[in-house]
Order: structure tokens, then sequence, then C-alpha cells
């Protein structure tokens, strides 16, 4: 992270629309977003009527809520009395190379984003619903339902909740596994200065778990020292990424130890209010934490020295992107701003905001409670700290497990996992999320571990490991990715906005790929793209081409 | 001030200057399309890419801080083969080639762009002539947002927006309704800037009797 020279002199976005928005947080006006929301939650489709409604409760300009209205998945489509949301994700496919989906379409008679005439149902599809230990999973209201016969049960109106394995971990002191206790905040609070505190996570070397590995001290730092009025904590809970449901397990399971690095990291900058962003893919998150820092209040942990709001997103993946996720956060359409100037500098209501992920958050209650030389022990010779993976339905031992950095990725597959169901092999694992390259499986012996993984040209992203099988149609792999990458670009910058649906024009039919074309275009991708989804998604068709060339028919 | 080497010049300009803004001060021809210098920068183009030495890549010169010591090379060959292939993703995007005196035209003879190498999709046209002063022709707009900035930062009218995403991104006025249903005050900073003539203005000439 830099810092521009002598103050910023770039807006994140529009600097009359971030002080409107403040204006009217200030008087506790909704934002647009979340009129917009409701308007969909009780009729099933946005009018213009509601776009009026919103415009006027929030502030914003209508222009500027018709922008936010035909952003958002869960704006787009229509819903019928019943509506159902396929899951599209890698896991998904992984295990049904995409049959469920055909399944669904051809037995309702709908396709996806279509509502029936009669109104009484819809079919949309969602990417992804953070059920792939038991892939393919089907929405049916707020009914998540997964697994074998998942789309039988659809068809016959006979929904039912899936199981969630608990999350496990082969530490011998486990540090995201087990119930948050407030015991680093009380050890803060009662010893640690910010400073001190500061220090301690520095020294840690806490990186973030949400993609790109940036130290969470470094962070922290730059936002305390950046000038403003007040500073902000914000908790990334847009766990997007495909295969991925590791935050999930973290927002919905353990949701005090998640409040409490907010209310620590606030003890650090110099915060009092915290924000969490959920996705609206994972319908319990919200519910959860709100639970949660309403028995926190009442216990003293949060209120008038820290507080936190929960904010549930509407279906977008680069909202996780940080600039994105504070557009969202603050209603607005969930696309990127150039950095600098960094959220450190200039996010929520422009002032400095520390942006960190979930699981990155669940790290520091230990690192408060215990200090740096505990935490850099979890996982010695390699990245500091405990690791949360998650396996998908492709594994005999799927779920989220707690490990240490540095093992290797046999060991994580064969010991914690199981190996593979059915007898099958394992072909290849996509590791991190959609812009994770993709290991063969002759490289199992890699260790898990930053720089280890990216020697491979992969990462550890998010921590969501997929396997595809001996019978996975590397083509059809790319293809799946590539309709991800092109559905989900914010359109902002060129060329990712163009250049992702050319790429998945490219496998889109039967036709021969020209490679040195493809090339070319993965290069203006990589190289011009404004932010990671569009120069992350070459990664994985990089190592589908250097792997696996003869099965991507190229031409 | 800042001290920095630009195209094998040294230069100093004043602490939060962009390169794009040193680099033109200093002569050099970066191209743009997204850029209005009456405008803050967007970094949505892509085509202002420059070679940075010891940066891992080209950076978009338009939102990038001159830095101490900096050394940059506004004809660094990637970062104009990605400009390149960038303008040549927006050409293969149109229902046709741009009119010649747009900015969009000069830019890609700028930097030799011919025929796109990736054909696909194009936006169908889309024409809005409701308005007595202003006309869109939706299909040739190439997302650069310059003319909703226009409005919200020049004229603070608020009647444009960015709508959609990915490929189907375009601009609307207010509720998608033209530019009489939305906040216009029919000013004509959003023609004034457009690169494409996605928006134009219609010439008094051709509407008086």
């Amino acid at each position: 992270m830099t810092a521009a020279p002598g103050g910023a002199i770039i807006e994140p976005v529009s600097k009359n629309l971030v002080e409107l928005i403040r204006r009217h947080h200030a008087e506790e006006a909704p934002t647009a977003l979340e009129v917009l929301k409701e308007a969909m939650d009780a009729r099933g489709v946005i009018t213009d009527d509601d776009r009026r409604v919103a415009a006027e409760r929030s502030g914003l300009p209508e222009a500027a809520v018709y922008g936010v209205s035909t952003f958002y998945d869960d704006l787009l489509q229509p819903r019928g009395r019943r509506h159902i949301r396929v899951c599209t994700g890698t896991a998904c496919f992984a295990a049904t190379g995409d049959a469920h989906v055909d399944a669904l379409r051809d037995g309702l008679g709908l396709e996806l984003g279509e509502r029936s005439e009669d109104g009484a149902t819809s079919l949309a599809e969602t990417v992804c619903l953070g059920f792939c230990h038991a892939s393919p999973a089907v929405r049916d209201g707020d009914t998540i339902d997964a697994g074998p016969g998942v789309v039988e049960r659809i068809l016959a109106d006979a929904a039912r909740s899936a199981h969630e394995p608990p999350p496990r971990s082969v530490l011998g002191e486990p540090v995201l596994t087990v119930p948050g206790g407030w015991r680093g905040l009380a050890r803060a609070r009662a010893e640690l200065t910010p400073e001190a505190l500061l220090e301690a996570v520095e020294a840690a070397n806490v990186r973030g778990r949400g993609g790109a590995g940036f130290p969470a001290g470094t962070k922290w730092r730059f936002t305390a020292n950046a000038p403003g009025e007040e500073r902000f904590v914000v908790a990334n809970g847009d766990e997007g990424d495909p295969g991925s449901y590791i935050d999930k397990v973290l927002m919905e399971g353990n949701p005090a130890l998640l409040l409490e690095g907010m209310a620590l990291a606030g003890h650090a900058i110099g915060a009092r209010h915290g924000f969490v962003l959920t996705r609206s893919e994972y319908p319990l998150s919200k519910p959860a934490l709100e639970a949660a820092a309403a028995a926190a209040r009442a216990e003293g942990w949060l209120g008038d020295t820290f507080d936190v709001t929960v904010v549930e997103g509407a279906g977008s993946y680069v909202v996780g992107e940080e600039t994105a996720l504070l557009a969202c956060l603050q209603g607005l359409r969930g696309t990127v701003s150039a950095r600098p100037p960094f959220p450190a500098e200039r996010g929520v209501h422009g002032q400095p905001t520390v942006v960190n992920n979930v699981e990155t958050l669940c790290n520091i209650p230990f690192v408060a409670e215990r200090g740096a030389d505990a935490y850099r022990a979890l996982s010695p010779g390699a990245t500091p700290g405990s690791k949360l993976v998650c396996f998908n339905e492709r594994f005999a031992r799927p779920g989220v497990y707690e490990v240490r950095f540095g093992t290797t990725m046999r060991e994580l597959c064969e010991d914690v996992a199981g190996g593979l169901v059915d007898g099958r092999a394992i072909k290849a694992l996509q590791i991190g999320g959609p812009l994770g390259g993709i290991l063969p499986a002759d490289k199992l012996d890699t260790p898990f571990d930053f720089d280890e993984l990216a020697a491979e040209g992969c990462m550890v992203g998010h921590g969501g490991i997929v396997a595809f099988d001996d019978t996975t149609d590397m083509r059809a792999l790319a293809k799946h990715l590539l309709h991800f990458g092109a559905a989900e670009s914010c359109g902002k910058c060129f060329p990712c906005r163009i250049g992702l649906r050319r790429a998945h024009e490219l496998f889109a039919d039967g036709a021969p790929v020209p490679r040195e074309s493809l090339e070319a275009l993965l290069e203006t991708l990589e190289l011009g793209s404004l932010c990671a989804h569009g120069s992350g998604m070459p990664a994985p068709i990089r190592s589908l081409l250097a792997h696996w060339p003869e099965e991507l028919g190229l031409g | 001030m800042i001290e920095l080497t630009i195209d094998g010049v040294a230069t100093s300009v004043e602490p939060g200057t962009t390169v794009l803004d040193a680099a033109r001060a200093a002569g050099a021809a970066i191209p743009t399309l997204c850029f209005d210098g009456r405008q803050d920068p967007f970094g949505a183009c892509r085509v202002c890419l420059v070679g940075v030495e010891g940066a891992p890549g080209p950076v978009p010169s338009c939102t990038t801080p001159c830095r101490d010591g900096m050394v940059v090379d506004t004809r660094d060959p990637t970062a104009r083969r990605v400009a390149g292939a960038v303008v040549e993703l927006v050409l293969s995007e149109l229902p046709g080639p741009p009119a010649p005196h747009t900015e969009l035209a000069a830019v890609a003879r700028d930097l030799g762009v011919g025929e796109p190498r990736w054909p696909g999709a194009v936006h169908q046209p889309l024409h809005d002539d409701r308005h007595p002063y202003l006309s869109f022709h939706h299909e040739l707009c190439i997302s650069c947002g310059r003319c909703v900035r226009a409005c919200d930062e020049v004229q603070g009218a608020f009647a444009l927006t960015a709508t959609g995403r990915g490929f189907e991104a375009n601009v609307v006025a207010g509720l998608d309704a033209g530019f009489r249903e939305s906040t216009c005050v029919s000013c004509g900073a959003c023609a004034d800037t457009c690169p494409t003539d996605a928006i134009t203005e219609i010439s008094l000439l051709e509407v008086l009797p």
C-alpha cells in the first residue's frame, strides 16, 4: 500500500454522492439499496415508484437509485411467490457438470431469471450458497437444500434444510473453531494501549485471509495515522468465492469472535463504529451477527466505546473488492474505484477505514490475549497463525477445517479430507476461489502457503479447496469459469467489461480456440484491469493452457 | 516538490500531481478515453497506461500520483500494446467504426489499432431522440462515465447514471425515461465531453424551420 504524497487527490466515488449519503446517515435514513431490497422482498419486482420512494428516503438522486437498481442480482431477478435459486458455483459444477441446473430448468419449465406468467414460481441463478460440502445446492425461499435428490425434492415442493457439518481443528489448541470469549478484548481494554495492540498485530504478521494476504497491522497503522474526523472498521463478509464457505461458518457459527476482532481493531485505530457486510446468499449471517451483537451489548462488550452495524449485500461478486464493498455499504452501485486513495485514507463517508476480511479479524482476539509469539508459533516455519480451509463435496470428509500454514496439499486432501468419494482420483484442485490457478494432481506435494502456491500459479486466496475428479472436462471448466467472470464483471474498467465477455465467447460454442489471440486477451486482462477480478480471472485459464492444452480444443 | 524522470527528461511537480498531468505538462502525448481534465480521474478505460521502472506491469497514469525518483516511460512497448488491445476491445463492442472526428477514432489511430482480433456480441442500436436538443445513441456508449461525472461534478444536476453491469453496462438519464423526464437542465455538458458521439447536441439549424 502506498499513500499519495501530500494527500490524496483522487476521489474514490463521487464526493457529492458520498456527502449526500453522509448527511442522510446522520439522520439515520436508510440507504437506497436497503429500500430497494425491502421493495423486492415485498413485491418481487422493482417499479419506478419503488425507485422514487428509495430516492426520497435515502436522499440519493433518482438517476443514482436507478443505477443501483440495475446492478445487483437480487434486484434484477424477478421473484414469484416461490423463488428458487440454483447454485452455479464451482463446487456444484464439480459435482454435476451443471446437470442440476438443466434438470431444474426443464422440470420447472423456466429459464434462469424467469418468473412464470401467473407469478407463482421463479428460477434464478446464484453463486454461491456456501453448501459446497453437499453440492449441488438449491435455495427455495430461505430454505437451502443440497445433496443427492435435491432436484427431485425441489420439483416435488418438498425442500428441506441441508445439514452443515461443524468445523473441525487439527491444531492442538484451536483458535478459530472455539467460541469467542471476549478474553482478548478484556485484556486489551485492561492492559494494552492502542499502540501496544497495534504493535502486537504487526509483530504477529497477521496476513489478510481474504485473498491478497496484505499484513493487517500495516493496514491498521496507515488508518491510525490518516487524518480524519472519525475512523471506521469494516469486516468484509462478502465471501463470494465459489467453493468457499469459511467466513459463512465464522459469521454464523462464531459471530462473537468476529465482533471481538472488530472491537479490537477499533481499540487499536481509534474507531467507535464498525460495519459488517454480509452476503444475501447466506441468509443466516446477518441475524446471527445481530443476535451476537445484542448479547454483547447486554454484557457490556459493545456499546458506547465501540458498536457494530450489520449490512446485507444484494448479490454481486465484485463487492468483495474493498472499494466496491464500501460503495455497496453506502448503498451505491458496487463498482470498483482506483486506489489510491486507499480505504485507510478515505473509506466509509470519506473517512479513514480499516477493511479486513472476516477470518482476518477472527485471528485478532488470540493475538490480543496471548501475544504475537504465541500466534507465530501456531504455524511453525510458515505464515503465522491458524488458517481455515474448506473442501467440496467430491472429498470423503468435506467441511471446514482449521489447519497450519505449510501443510502440503496432499496432507490436506488425503489425511484431513480423506481423499475423494466413489474411488475417484483427483484430476486437479482450484484453491482460493475463481481467481486462483488450478493445481494438477502431480503437484499435490506443494505446501499450502502464499509463496509456495504462487510459484505454481496458484494462491491461498480464501482457502476454499475444490477438487475436480478424473471425469471433469477441462474445456467445460474453462467455459464455466469464464461465464462466472463475465457475469460478475462490475463493468467499470474496459478490459474486464469487454475482455471477459470475449474470453467467454471464445469457449462458448465448440469452435476451436485460437491460442495466440486467447493469450493476447489474457495479457490484456492481466495487465490492464482495474481490480483483481479482471487481472485474476486469467490465472485458472493459464493453468488449463499449461497443463491440459489438448483438452481445451485449441486451434 | 517531487523530482521524477519522464521519457528521459528530469522534471519536478507539486505533490499530488498525477503521472498523466506531469507527462502532458512535459510534452508527452498520452492517449486517454475516460479522462476529462475538468473532472476527477476515474481510472476506467486503462488507455493511459505507461511504464514505470520497477513496477510489475504498466500503470494507469491518470490515477497514479507522482513519487520521488519515479522513472516513467510513456512509450513503454508493453503499456502501448495493452492500451491498443483495450481500444481494440472497445471497437469490437460497437456496431460500426467510430466517426472519424471523435476522440475514440483519434485514440485508435494514435495506437495503431486495426481490425479487432476478438469479434463477438455488439451493442444493438437504441436511439433516444425525445429531447429537443440532446440525442442519445446508446449503442455508441462505451461506459467511460464522463457524461455521468460531468452531470454530477460540473453541473450538479445528477440527471445521469451508469446502469447494468459487465458487458451490459450503459448510461441512462433519470429513471430511463429520457432526458426530459429527468432532472436534466439541458446544459449540454454530457454531449460536450462524450468521446464517441453517443450523446450529441442537436443543432438548432436542424430543428428550426
